[in-house]
């Protein structure tokens, strides 16, 4: 078995090539980060515009309903795009692989939600239960605002009456969104390492240890595994660079 | 694939693999779920929602979901503020007698009052919003529309936005020359001091800042339109 995924491993996961011995661990690779920073310009920009169409004191004050729709509805379109490419060709393998992260809840997951002091200590997965409810109600919010934002603009004008429950939606999703967007960035700032890896792709270990304890052990079970694979095959045809 | 490989695809094998619980998943179901429901059944909600929406809305100046509160629309970089004693209506084009009507000409004529929705074509409405003025079809009658005449073309002081209507749909009895709205004299942020209100079609058909009125025999797109929205714009798409 080991002659056959031993390669395979070393090749296909980015994780190990990226990560550096005794230092940092890859948490987010180019692809995540590109679909992040593109989301987050994107969904900046129909805030922004999101609040001057919607608040009278804005909409009044800055005015260019046209201009300022156009933008909006334009940029809404390209709202998922990004995360769209992200999906469809070989690069996406990191992203599905956190995707499915962000589904799957384990015990550690529900007790990062009790708070600090309260909680058991169980080891945790990459992200926390916090990380992972929020980029579930962030991805289906997206979708819903794309949604009835659709509606609003390009339904036929006989569809009033799903125009205004689109609309009621809308606006609910325009404060939902907005706030969770607003707690994401003020988690951001309050914790550097992980903001920093949003930019670099790079964690600590020693990050990892206190606040993804079970992500650091199955990396390093990883290592462990590829780097036996590395000997058997080394010994093998003594290759050692060979790769696919 | 690997076994390792496959094993990272998979969300690792700490606790998670033993306790595969979708809760991302539900999340986005639950989520999405009940956005269909605020599409389909939303008009409802909305309308139940209303009175305890607005007072909360009036009270912090921004309009919650489901409020009856106006959202306020301009197209250029910020609106006109006309004093009421320098207004002017123009009414002109294919006409006998051109008009120019000051807002104490407009409250000499024969007034009509009426209470009706104001219903946007993006999905927002006030409900039972009162109105007054003059009924369009007066000013017609007045200004004596040649027999060719087809269409009307309104001009807003703001420069750039503009309406149009048939001349049937003007004829219309719930169209109005409005000075009045919500009981008092109509404030420049909804289009004072003289605006048009057509009952019967969506929203941006009621021109704000109107200042004149031309008598044409052709139909010229107005500022939405030219974007795509219907020129025939009633209320459901067809005339009840």
């Amino acid at each position: 078995m080991i002659n056959t995924s031993g390669r395979s491993a070393t090749a296909r996961s980015p994780t190990l090539k990226a990560n550096s011995p005794g230092g940092e661990l890859a948490r987010f690779d180019l692809v995540e980060r590109l679909v992040h920073w593109s989301t987050a310009i994107i969904m900046l920009t129909l805030i922004v515009t999101g609040a001057i169409l919607y608040l009278p004191a804005l909409a009044l004050r800055i005015g260019h309903r046209g201009l300022i729709e156009d933008i909006h509805v334009i940029t809404g379109l390209c709202l998922l795009g990004p995360l769209v490419l992200g999906l469809v060709g070989p690069w996406r393998k990191r992203l599905i692989a956190d995707l499915r992260r962000f589904d799957r809840w384990g015990a550690s997951d529900f007790d990062w939600f009790r708070g600090r002091a309260r909680r058991s200590g169980l080891a945790r997965d990459k992200f926390n239960g916090g990380q992972k409810i929020e980029a579930a109600f962030l991805g289906a919010a997206m979708a819903a605002a794309l949604v009835t934002g659709v509606i609003m603009r390009f339904a036929p004008s006989s569809w009033i009456t799903w125009a205004t429950g689109a609309t009621l939606v809308h606006d609910t999703l325009f404060f939902a969104i907005t706030v969770a967007v607003l707690a994401h960035v003020a988690f951001a700032l309050s914790r550097p390492d992980q903001l920093v890896s949003m930019f670099n792709g790079r964690i600590s270990r020693s990050w990892a240890r206190v606040h993804a304890g079970a992500w650091l052990s199955e990396v390093e079970t990883l290592e462990a595994d590829a780097s036996e694979a590395e000997a058997f095959k080394t010994g093998m045809d003594g290759s050692p660079s060979s790769s696919p | 694939m690997g076994a390792e490989s496959e094993r990272e695809l998979s969300g690792g094998s700490g606790p998670l693999a033993k306790l595969p619980v979708h809760v991302g998943r539900r999340t986005v179901l639950g989520i999405l779920g009940l956005a269909g429901i605020g599409i389909v059944a939303g008009a409802k909600i909305d309308s139940a929602l209303g009175s305890l929406s607005s007072a909360v809305s009036s009270k912090i100046g921004v309009p919650l979901p489901g409020a009856d509160e106006f959202r306020y629309y301009t197209v250029t970089g910020s609106y006109p503020v006309i004093p009421a004693d320098t207004y002017e209506l123009t009414v002109d084009g294919m006409v006998r007698e051109p008009l120019r009507l000051r807002l104490s000409d407009l409250r000499s004529m024969k007034r009509t009052h009426l209470v009706h929705r104001f219903q946007c074509v993006t999905g927002w409405y006030v409900p039972n919003v009162p109105w007054e003025g003059v009924r369009l079809s007066e000013l017609l009658e007045r200004a004596g529309v040649a027999p060719k005449a087809t269409a009307l073309r309104f001009f807003s002081a703001d420069g750039v936005y503009t309406e149009s209507l048939t001349l049937s749909q003007a004829r219309l009895a719930d169209i109005l020359v409005a000075d009045k709205m919500l009981d008092a004299d109509l404030t420049a942020d909804h289009g004072g001091p003289v605006r048009l209100y057509v009952a019967p079609m969506y929203g941006y058909k009621s021109i704000k800042w109107l200042d004149r009125i031309e008598v044409t025999n052709e139909v010229v797109p107005g500022y939405w339109e030219n974007g795509g929205y219907p020129v025939d714009a009633w209320i459901g798409g067809t005339e009840q």
